[in-house]
């Protein structure tokens, strides 16, 4: 418990859109390098929750986001900020996957391009090569970088879209249901990647499926009707949870 | 519900399909019938328009008629008159012909055959003082019976040609005399009171500044203008009038924006009359809302998802419309402006009303110079008395219905290549 820095804190976190409240005072710590799952029934809040860690909600002109949110100790929820740059430092990977319509190689040189982040063309190709090959997607698209992204199956788009996330290095990358399109090899090929990944980054992952939760999370969050009901250690959480609510979600029983 | 009730209530549901199918047919194959009519009808009346007919005569390039020799420059054969030697050339057809009849002779051709004689010695000048075999264009009338667009049986006080023209033109047919060549006149003169000289060059030129003119202007604005109401306009009550005046502008009748463009281009603001400067600037006010709606339906269309992963990455919103969402809306972008200018280039009601239906015998060069269009020449033609106006009216219909073809056609060909691209 020594080396467990908090990356991610928010504090007294409400949302709503337009009148609706949909998140009510989330207070929660994410650890640098973990994997935080958070888990939940269908419209509890689980993702109007991770799309505050990178203003996304901005996008929305309804939602309004009151509360407190701090990465390494620097407020994003305040109005002045450059929305871009907590985007360049917390990517996201959507439920399906989006690939733009470009190359593949333009698709993952497309931020590193935007930010400026590569002097040259070699240092480009670098920054590509290796974000392909973190994502575990080089070897099977490194003859066809010029085709379009989109012409990829959907579990290599979405390793296309976890490449494009790293590719300009973030610190966070937040995943809302990455899985839920793809197959189970996809899947798997995705989860093993969520493993490795961790090493680098902090990674907070919204997923539906229980096993999953179980398998890549250190962490777990239990969210229901936007409220966090239970935010424990993923072993702690689906062995022995605190809240009857959780053992009942958690065992299929509800949701 | 036992078995019988069952196979009868089956049996409904088939009846009803064959008969919607039946009537879903039976409408296609209507519009099928009067698109094949109207197709038929403008290509029989109009083809021959594409032929002119011509008749061969012996000219015999005299220095002496002509008042030229060899070295006379361009520039003075240009100015001598080389009637003398066509009128020679014509009265020999018949030696015989009394006086009165000889004016009839020289009327079988038409008034261009003098000219078409100095073109000819222009370019071979080794001609003179021979006698060459050449043909020249005849007189519209003769035209029109040689190919049939008027019958022979009419009474001579009924007709346009002298029973004694219609010997002559007999004769020199049994001869082998009377020709058709292509009419490539048509494509290349101006308007003409001489339907045989007659060609669709300055309405053709004109459409084409005059379109021009109207997507350099209509294309950039409607397409900025949807991208900033689609993508950046905050949802407000302001942006809601816009959007239903944009799609009430896509209903105002053309002739009120023919108005418009003369009370405010010529009226207010003196632009050249009749021109595809004041044309283009009309066409191009009637066409915005024709854009931009298109325009914007391609951008909802495409996935929120692609902006959101664009915006994810840190790109400003200008990055993300620009860089990935245009590129997808590109096809139905695209289509729905070539769509919008097709019915631009079919457009007549507002171009006469800011005088474009002057009778213009000049082919333009700038968009500032008078000019006619495709469309307002058909109206034009089609309310000439001259028989030789009627296959000219249907031809030009033809070239526009080509123009109209190609564009919408060019059209589904920009869609479906680009949406290969992507999916």
């Amino acid at each position: 418990m020594i080396n467990e820095k908090i990356k991610i804190s928010t504090k007294n976190l409400n949302v709503f859109y337009a009148s609706k409240q949909a998140l009510f005072d989330i207070n929660i710590n994410l650890k640098e390098n973990k994997v935080t799952a958070l888990i939940g029934p269908s419209g509890c809040g689980k993702s109007t929750f991770i799309r505050c860690l990178n203003r996304m909600n901005d996008v929305i002109d309804i939602c309004k986001v009151e509360g407190s949110i701090k990465i390494d100790g620097d407020e994003i929820n305040k109005k002045n900020l450059d929305v871009n740059l907590i985007r360049e430092k917390v990517g996201m990977v959507f439920q399906k996957p989006n690939p733009f319509p470009k190359s593949i190689y333009d698709n993952v040189a497309y931020g590193p391009r935007i930010h400026g982040l590569a002097e040259n063309r070699e240092s480009l190709d670098n920054i590509v090569e290796n974000s392909l090959k973190k994502a575990a997607l080089w070897d099977e698209v490194k003859d066809r970088l010029n085709q379009p992204g989109t012409g990829l199956s959907g579990g290599q788009q979405q390793r296309l879209c976890i490449a494009r996330t790293i590719s300009i290095n973030p610190e966070v990358i937040l995943m809302d249901e990455p899985c839920s399109a793809l197959d189970p090899i996809a899947t798997a090929k995705i989860e093993e990647l969520i493993d490795e990944l961790k090493e680098t980054y902090t990674i907070v992952i919204v997923t539906h499926s229980m096993s999953q939760a179980a398998r890549v999370s250190n962490d777990t969050g239990f969210f229901h009707l936007g409220k966090i009901l239970e935010f424990n250690s993923t072993e702690k959480i689906f062995k022995n949870p605190d809240n009857k609510l959780t053992q009942d979600y958690i065992t299929g029983r509800f949701g | 519900m036992n078995s019988k009730q069952k196979e009868i209530l089956m049996r409904k549901r088939y009846s009803a399909e064959k008969r919607f199918k039946f009537f879903g047919i039976f409408s296609i194959s209507l519009a099928i019938l009067f698109l094949c009519i109207l197709l038929f009808n403008i290509f029989t009346s109009g083809l021959s328009a594409f032929f002119k007919t011509k008749l061969i005569l012996k000219i015999n390039f005299d220095e002496k008629k002509l008042g030229i020799n060899m070295n006379t420059p361009d520039e003075a054969i240009k100015a001598s008159n080389f009637n003398e030697i066509l009128q020679d050339a014509l009265l020999n057809l018949d030696l015989l012909a009394p006086d009165l009849k000889k004016i009839e002779l020289i009327d079988i051709v038409s008034i261009d055959a003098t000219y078409e004689l100095k073109r000819f010695y222009l370019q071979n000048k080794d001609q003179l003082n021979k006698i060459v075999e050449i043909s020249l264009t005849l007189s519209d009338d003769l035209d029109q019976l040689y190919k049939g667009n008027f019958p022979r049986d009419i009474p001579e006080d009924r007709r346009r040609f002298s029973d004694f023209q219609l010997k002559v033109f007999d004769e020199q047919n049994s001869q082998n005399k009377i020709i058709t060549e292509f009419n490539f006149s048509f494509f290349k003169n101006a308007d003409s009171r001489e339907p045989e000289l007659a060609g669709i060059g300055a309405s053709l030129i004109g459409s084409l500044l005059t379109i021009l003119v109207c997507l350099i202007l209509s294309f950039p604005i409607g397409f900025l203008a949807a991208i900033y109401l689609e993508e950046f306009a905050p949802k407000n009550k302001i942006t809601e009038i816009i959007e239903i005046n944009v799609n009430n502008l896509a209903a105002v009748p053309s002739i009120v924006f023919g108005l418009l463009g003369l009370g405010v281009f010529l009226n207010y603001f003196y632009l050249p009359r009749s021109t595809p400067l004041v044309g283009g600037l009309v066409l191009a006010l009637m066409t915005l809302p024709r854009i931009i709606i298109p325009c914007r339906a391609a951008l909802k269309a495409v996935s929120p998802s692609i902006r959101e992963g664009a915006l994810a990455l840190g790109a400003s919103k200008v990055q993300a419309v620009m860089h990935n969402v245009v590129p997808l809306a590109l096809p139905g972008t695209l289509s729905g402006t070539i769509i919008g200018l097709s019915q631009a280039l079919g457009e007549t009601a507002p171009l006469i009303l800011i005088g474009m239906v002057a009778f213009i015998n000049v082919v333009p060069t700038y968009p500032i110079d008078p000019s006619a269009v495709l469309p307002v020449q058909v109206y034009l033609w089609s309310e000439s008395a001259e028989r030789g106006f009627v296959e000219k009216t249907s031809a030009t219909i033809i070239i526009l219905i080509f123009f109209l073809v190609l564009m919408n056609s060019s059209a589904i060909y920009l869609r479906n290549k680009f949406e290969k691209k992507w999916s």
